[in-house]
């Protein structure tokens, strides 16, 4: 019987799908940009894998130019990128098979219908008319637009704009999609909706992203890697996890009343301590877990409705990043 | 949150690169066709091609006695009689030489003239190629999707020669076949291979130098008043400049795109040859032909290809820098 059963477990397990290795979707080796003499990218390496990716760095870092020289829409000045597991360079036509990219600006078609222009960018993808029209509307419909799509886009707002910038990149189904500040220029709610729209692609229909932004709480919001660029450089590239795990210590106490005796127990314990605007009250208790923070909490009886651990790790982490290369300069 | 999130994926196949840049090329053409003048140039020309057809079907019809046509230049002055029945002889006996000489001649003039219309044509949809693409960034989606600098120019170019089918090349070449369909020989197709071959090497040829330079203009600007005007500065200033480069440095005159063509259409058609032919075979046609040879002196004139060639090379050389420094991402 035994004897059974192991072979039974052995054919089972040789019959499993095979889990494929985890392939870097972009690998990079001293790729540098420059444009005259300035450097715009700097001897970047990297191996990034699948997943939720952002891209964050101040203004004029080179997150862009990286995107664009991996979409071969800037040519590499030196080293070697390959995407998707493809070469950047000799193989570009075949990437951006591949691939979706919402450019920051507006790139659309002066004259065009929104469904028009998408149907447009399939077909320049190489689907058969047909299929085209069939996924543009079906695009058009998962951004969350509606009978806007037969206007003229020059009549569009900005955050129409945005979803029809999104639909265009991902009407042919790319494995990855770069999007390049996808929030710019939208009210509050705009972002809400683009961010859960660009957290679907890969949490749910398990599209790569890559999100260029220099808002922090974009990244934060949707991205599980994240690569720090600045003055051409990577700073940093690490899980999200990982870098909140670097900024332990701190913590956001969220309590309903009581946040005099909170702030109180805290300097009792010598612990730097804030009441912010929202009525939260921030500390650093220096410790890698949360233990010592609830010992006390206890110990005055007080039951916080939330405890957010590392709030600000990344912004705290970006400056950090910022002030260690403008130091090496 | 109002989106649907069933997203699907796609997994048929793609398409390959010459359907993706025929969706280029029929895109521009769609855009150009939006504009209401451009319509009606077509038109013109299609009423230019549909006058061929009638005068080819006239000239059929000298070959019947009883036709209308014969009737009708009886009833005229004595003089047009003559003139009349000189042709109809003329088309009995030499049918190798009048045809080929007639037809020769009815499609160098129809050619030269539908180029005018087409010049006009390329001037209004001057905005719609790489110009409009430039000024609002379109350009940066042709070149985040499957298609490279190469393929989208080569979309464009073939924008531009469905245009020039549309008003050039469409119109001479189904007057040819009509005329010949309604002539009342059949060996008027034969005879005719010569104009129609002559024809299609002209207007190709030049539809090509056409397609090259209006992308380069469309490239220099992103602004549309601006390309527009530069066209029309290179066709119409080069043809003001023609007479006085001829009586200063006549070398000047290759600068001249019209005059260029003129000279290619001039050593294609080979107007002269057959006018040579036909004074040397029909002596009552020598004589009204040297008439027509004083007059129309510049058709007969010997064509300077050699200066025409360089003047187009050099053309097409600084259209080409021009679009692969102008074309580019960003």
């Amino acid at each position: 019987m035994v004897g059974f059963a192991l072979q039974d477990a052995f054919i089972e397990l040789t019959m499993l799908p095979r889990m494929p290795a985890p392939i870097p979707i972009i690998e990079t080796t001293n790729l540098t940009k420059r444009y005259g003499g300035q450097r715009a990218l700097n001897d970047v390496t990297l191996s990034v894998f699948p997943g939720a990716i952002g891209l964050l760095g101040p203004n004029g870092a080179g997150k862009s130019t990286f995107m664009k020289c991996l979409l071969q829409l800037q040519p590499i000045t030196s080293g070697s990128a390959r995407l998707l597991g493809r070469e950047v360079g000799s193989e570009g036509r075949e990437i951006r098979k591949r691939v979706g990219y919402t450019p920051e600006q507006d790139c659309h078609i002066p004259g065009m219908v929104g469904c028009e222009y998408v149907t447009y960018c399939a077909r320049l993808c190489g689907l058969p008319f047909q299929v085209a029209r069939q996924r543009a509307h079906e695009m058009l419909d998962f951004v969350g637009m509606g009978q806007e799509r037969y206007r003229k886009i020059d009549t569009y707002s900005t955050g129409m704009k945005q979803r029809l910038k999104l639909a265009q990149a991902i009407v042919h189904d790319p494995e990855i999609v770069f999007l390049d500040e996808p929030t710019n220029g939208l009210d509050p709610k705009g972002q809400v909706q683009i961010l859960e729209l660009v957290q679907s692609l890969w949490k749910q229909h398990g599209i790569c992203v890559v999100l260029s932004s220099h808002l922090l709480h974009d990244v934060d919001q949707i991205c599980e890697q994240i690569i720090i660029i600045a003055r051409g450089r990577v700073l940093v590239h690490d899980s999200l996890q990982n870098l909140k795990a670097r900024q332990r210590g701190a913590a956001e106490v969220v309590v309903g009343s009581r946040q005099g005796d909170l702030l109180e127990a805290f300097q009792r314990n010598q612990w730097k301590c804030e009441l912010l605007p929202n009525g939260h009250v921030k500390v650093e208790h220096n410790a890698d877990s949360l233990n010592p923070l609830l010992k006390l909490l206890q110990e005055i009886r007080l039951a916080p409705l939330e405890i957010i651990p590392s709030p600000n790790a990344l912004e705290e982490m970006f400056i950090q990043a910022l002030e260690t290369s403008e130091d090496a300069v | 949150m109002k989106h649907d999130t069933t997203y699907k994926h796609w997994d048929g196949a793609h398409l390959g690169i010459w359907s993706r840049r025929a969706v280029i090329a029929t895109n521009g053409l769609k855009s150009c066709l939006q504009v209401k003048w451009m319509r009606r140039v077509i038109t013109l020309c299609w009423a230019a091609g549909m006058i061929q057809v009638a005068i080819l079907f006239l000239l059929g019809q000298l070959l019947i006695a009883d036709s209308i046509v014969v009737q009708w230049l009886g009833n005229l002055s004595p003089q047009l009689q003559a003139i009349g029945r000189a042709l109809v002889g003329w088309l009995e006996q030499h049918p190798e030489i009048s045809v080929r000489t007639t037809y020769n001649l009815l499609f160098f003039f129809f050619s030269s003239n539908l180029l005018t219309l087409t010049l006009i044509a390329i001037a209004l949809a001057m905005p719609h190629l790489i110009t409009s693409d430039l000024s609002s960034n379109a350009i940066i989606v042709y070149s985040s999707k499957a298609v490279g600098r190469f393929d989208y120019l080569l979309g464009k170019f073939g924008t531009l020669f469905c245009l020039m089918t549309l008003t050039w090349l469409g119109p001479v070449w189904v007057a040819w076949l009509f005329g010949n369909f309604l002539s009342t020989n059949w060996h008027f197709f034969w005879h005719s291979r010569a104009a129609l071959g002559h024809t299609l090497l002209y207007v190709l040829g030049s539809m090509t130098i056409l397609s090259v330079l209006a992308l380069g203009v469309s490239a220099i600007s992103t602004r549309a008043k601006a390309t527009v005007s530069l066209w029309v500065a290179l066709w119409l200033l080069g043809n003001a400049f023609v007479p006085i480069a001829i009586k200063t440095k006549p070398w000047l005159k290759f600068f001249s795109l019209s005059f260029n063509l003129q000279q290619f259409s001039l050593t294609v058609f080979k107007l002269k040859d057959d006018f040579q032919l036909a004074t040397d075979n029909i002596p009552f046609f020598g004589e009204m032909l040297k008439g027509i040879r004083r007059q129309a002196n510049s058709v007969m004139q010997t064509p300077e290809m050699g200066g025409a060639i360089w003047g187009l090379s050099i053309m097409l050389v600084v259209a080409v820098i021009i679009i692969l420094r102008k074309v580019k991402p960003e």
